[in-house]
């Protein structure tokens, strides 16, 4: 997943992509007293890490059962670290299986809109995806995405795993 | 001599068009063989057959647009008929300073085209209404600027030379064989050494015949990036082969937490089985000219 940290570099120069300061975590959610733990592990974590790091974070649980952690910072390696440790602190909990996706948000300076790199956690390789209205989606500026950055990353080839995540609530709930 | 003029299809799966131009230039050419090896056993020596064959290579070549046209259904169709689709050609042949050819639509809903002729100037970019229905213009243009390509770099009389080639392998075996039997003695069955003739013959045009689609294969990948550069959009032309591929419909719209659950992902690929295909296509996978089209896209943005 680190690769984003180099490759977010080609994206804005090569398509005007700039990280748009957010990114987030998705695993499901369920119900238990481990789980519950798990979870105010990471709240404590997150919570520990405010007066040092530049790092805001948020949770939301959407309609399908998973829980959303929602990072901004100004900094890709602040939000990257507090992503991927994030993530750790889940998969030491014994809920790796849980993990579903990280998503960074880029903002297009060119043409505006967002457009977004899904890290799998089932692959463990990145895919775009770039909403376009309401359950449809720009498949030419996703693979705009992939000839630009897929050789720098782990990437998914098969474009029929490029699964669409409609409603992403990065930027709702501000 | 086997094929003909360049291409058809895009795509490994649906060759219906490239089939049946194929199918009609393979029985043309075991035709031809046949008759050669006929005049050879008949007795006329190697310097008749050889100015027969050269004949029959510039029949079929002169001919070859006309066994395309009628092989695919295509039928040439004028301004009144397809207005805008002449005007889309216009603008590109225009632009790009290349003489416009002739144009045929090949009443057919799978999306497809292609091009053939012998010289730029007689030549007939084709293409059928499943691609102007499911297409948009930039990249119909992109469709119609690839065929161009290949019309300006002569694929058609590249591919002609390159089946000339077999058919000097066939004469040169033939008569090599023949040289070499009557050392050994005639008592052997004439028959016999007849059909022996015509296995080396059919397993020399086999053996031309994929050296032909190599060819053809590497010539649609200079089709793609001229292509590209006439229209200036990579992306368009790309958008395009997945369209025509059907890829563009495989593109999944389920929500990745619905599908999470189905084990979608622990599903292994299905891994290119497809090498002994690909040694018979005229065309490189879809994937490949996509890839190659998104470089250059990347390259030029």
């Amino acid at each position: 997943m680190f690769s984003i940290s180099s490759s977010h570099v080609t994206l804005e120069v090569k398509l005007g992509l700039k990280v748009s300061g957010r990114c987030a975590l998705a695993f499901k959610t369920v119900s238990g007293t481990f789980f519950y733990e798990m979870e105010q592990d990471v709240r404590r974590f997150l919570g520990s890490l405010q007066p040092e790091f530049d790092l805001a974070f948020r949770t939301i649980t959407d309609s399908y059962g998973y829980m959303w952690i929602v990072f901004e910072s100004k900094r890709i390696e602040d939000l990257l670290a507090g992503l991927t440790a994030t993530g750790d602190i889940v998969a030491e909990k014994g809920f790796s299986d849980q993990l579903l996706a990280a998503v960074f948000e880029f903002a297009n300076e060119r043409q505006g809109g967002h457009q977004y790199l899904i890290y799998n956690y089932r692959r463990n390789n990145f895919y775009p995806f770039v909403p376009a209205g309401s359950k449809s989606r720009d498949t030419e500026q996703e693979m705009k995405m992939m000839a630009a950055a897929g050789e720098e990353m782990p990437f998914e080839k098969d474009m029929a795993l490029w699964y669409p995540l409609w409603d992403l609530p990065l930027r709702s709930l501000g | 001599m086997p094929v003909y003029t360049k291409k058809a299809p895009w795509q490994r799966r649906d060759n219906g068009l490239t089939a049946r131009i194929i199918v009609s230039f393979a029985v043309l050419t075991i035709l031809y063989l046949i008759f050669l090896s006929v005049l050879a056993y008949v007795g006329f020596g190697a310097i008749p057959i050889a100015v027969i064959a050269g004949a029959m290579i510039l029949a079929q070549w002169y001919f070859s647009d006309r066994i395309v046209l009628w092989s695919t259904g295509a039928k040439i169709v004028s301004r009144e008929q397809f207005p805008e689709l002449h005007d889309l050609v216009e603008r590109i042949v225009a632009r790009n300073n290349l003489p416009k050819p002739r144009i045929a639509v090949v009443n057919t809903k799978i999306p497809n085209a292609f091009a053939t002729g012998k010289t730029p100037k007689s030549s007939i970019v084709a293409v059928t209404m499943g691609l102007m229905d499911q297409l948009d213009t930039e990249e119909l243009e992109g469709v119609v600027a690839h065929e161009l390509a290949h019309i300006k770099n002569r694929d058609v009389l590249v591919l002609t030379m390159a089946s000339l080639f077999s058919t000097i392998a066939w004469y040169m075996m033939r008569f090599g064989m023949y040289g070499g039997m009557r050392g050994h003695g005639r008592s052997r069955d004439s028959g016999g050494a007849m059909a022996l003739m015509l296995i080396v013959a059919i397993v020399t045009w086999f053996a031309s015949f994929l050296i032909i689609r190599a060819i053809s294969r590497y010539r649609e990948f200079v089709a793609d990036r001229e292509g590209a550069l006439i229209t200036g959009k990579p992306a368009k032309l790309a958008g395009a082969l997945l369209k025509i591929s059907g890829t563009m419909k495989r593109m999944p719209t389920k929500d990745l937490r619905e599908v999470e659950g189905m084990n979608a992902f622990f599903i292994i690929p299905a891994l290119s089985g497809d090498a002994f295909a690909s040694l018979f296509s005229t065309h490189p996978p879809v994937d490949k000219r996509v890839k190659k089209l998104m470089e250059m896209e990347a390259a030029m943005s």
